[in-house]
């Protein structure tokens, strides 16, 4: 998913999926997400990046 | 979409099979195993057993999360759905797991509340609009689902919404590719490691598989490239004589995996002495419960389940396919009595069952007598 905001605060960001809908998500678990970023989410968690 | 086109182009595709055609000895074949359902799912989909010489042989594993529960752990989840005042939640592809006595689906039917949900996240947002009723999460998947529990497990407790609980069917992959390994007669040349999976727990986990049963492993991404050059990379350490772990997937998973998800499942999660796996009988220390730090949140303990043991339906080998003893149209029931639309076992339900897969992409190829 592509994320479009970030809320480090929360831990918690806003992204798109592969259909273009979008999904809150989860992001306690990586460091300095940004948006643009590509992150690999499984159950609404993001658990790494798509660092391609 | 950026990062997936790239890994879906044909002449790229057509050349790694070409590599693999290359690498293949005269005279001898290979069984590779992909261990995740997901690429059970992308060889089927993507028609790569059919880019595949002869020689090369996939056997499905045991990563389909869905695929390996036991039928008493379905009736068990039923159970909490019909108790008064319960919010039952779970993922969508649990709705239809059949277990002894009809499915989540025909429960909610019959008036229990059972709500799909897409994450964990959103069964804790029912509890907090909904603070007089219990809502249950059934949990399910292996290490790649459960940090998202642990997660949420984390902040209900931090928030104090009492409402809430789980019932944790989470397991763990490397168990059952011990008990596999140990398995008489098992002839399996390589693994085809799971990408997502290793994301969470790292390389090092599965360096006992080269080390002490002498079988290269893979850590294969999910787009038709990255398996094509997963099986390259597995008959390139065959034909070199190396055995060891290799990260093919490496633009997503880091070789120490991700720190602090292991983090916050060793907070909430404990392993359980035993759990019974589909097909696969009961293995030691293969699945998680909630920490006793946690079990105010533990379904289990608040509701009681009965915990009865079901022995699969006789007609269904879903059994048999999760070993990789038999493959799906080779199943009594497949394709006839046991359906997507009328599954009988659990392989039949998931996307990544390998039942399921190969009935939705696979099964017209063959029909037609052509390489899929």
């Amino acid at each position: 998913m592509v994320v479009l905001s970030a809320d480090a605060a929360t831990g918690l960001a806003v992204c798109l999926d592969g259909e273009r809908r979008r999904r809150t998500v989860e992001t306690a678990l990586l460091e300095d997400v940004r948006p643009g970023q590509t992150l690999l989410v499984h159950a609404g968690t993001a658990l790494a990046r798509d660092a391609a | 979409m950026r990062f997936v086109q790239e890994f879906r182009d044909p002449a790229l595709g057509r050349a790694l099979a070409g590599e693999i055609l290359a690498s293949v000895e005269p005279g001898r074949t290979y069984k590779l195993m992909e261990v995740c359902g997901g690429h059970t799912h992308s060889i089927y989909r993507y028609g790569i057993d059919g880019m595949l010489p002869d020689e090369v042989e996939l056997v499905h594993g045991p990563g389909c999360p869905v695929c390996v529960l036991p039928m008493g752990r379905v009736d068990d989840g039923i159970a909490l759905a019909h108790e008064p005042n319960v919010i039952f939640t779970c993922f969508g592809d649990m709705m239809r797991v059949p277990g002894s006595n009809g499915s989540l689906l025909e429960a909610k039917a019959q008036g229990a509340d059972v709500r799909m949900v897409y994450s964990p996240l959103d069964a804790l947002a029912i509890a907090r609009r909904n603070p007089d009723r219990e809502v249950v999460f059934f949990a399910i998947g292996f290490e790649t689902t459960a940090p998202s529990t642990a997660l949420t497990l984390r902040r209900a407790k931090a928030e104090g919404i009492a409402n809430f609980s789980c019932m944790s069917n989470h397991v763990t992959i490397v168990p059952p590719l011990r008990a596999l390994l140990d398995s008489p007669g098992l002839e399996i040349d390589g693994f085809i490691g799971p990408g997502h999976v290793c994301t969470v727990v790292g390389a090092r986990p599965f360096g006992f598989i080269p080390a002490e049963h002498g079988r290269p492993f893979v850590i294969s991404g999910f787009e038709p490239l990255d398996v094509l050059q997963s099986i390259g990379m597995l008959l390139a350490q065959i034909a070199q004589g190396r055995c060891e772990v290799e990260n093919q997937y490496a633009r997503v998973v880091p070789w120490e995996g991700n720190a602090r998800a292991l983090e916050v499942m060793a907070e909430v999660f404990e392993l359980r002495p035993h759990f019974e796996w589909r097909g696969l009988g009961f293995i030691s220390q293969s699945a998680l419960k909630l920490s006793d730090a946690y079990a105010e949140l533990d379904a289990e303990l608040r509701f009681g389940v009965p915990g009865v043991r079901v022995a699969d339906p006789k007609a269904c080998q879903c059994g048999e396919v999760l070993k990789g003893a038999i493959k799906p149209w080779e199943c009594k029931v497949f394709g006839t009595a046991c359906t997507p639309e009328r599954p009988i076992g659990t392989c039949m339900v998931s996307p990544e069952g390998a039942c399921a897969a190969y009935y939705t992409y696979g099964r017209y190829a063959r029909e037609r007598g052509i390489s899929v």
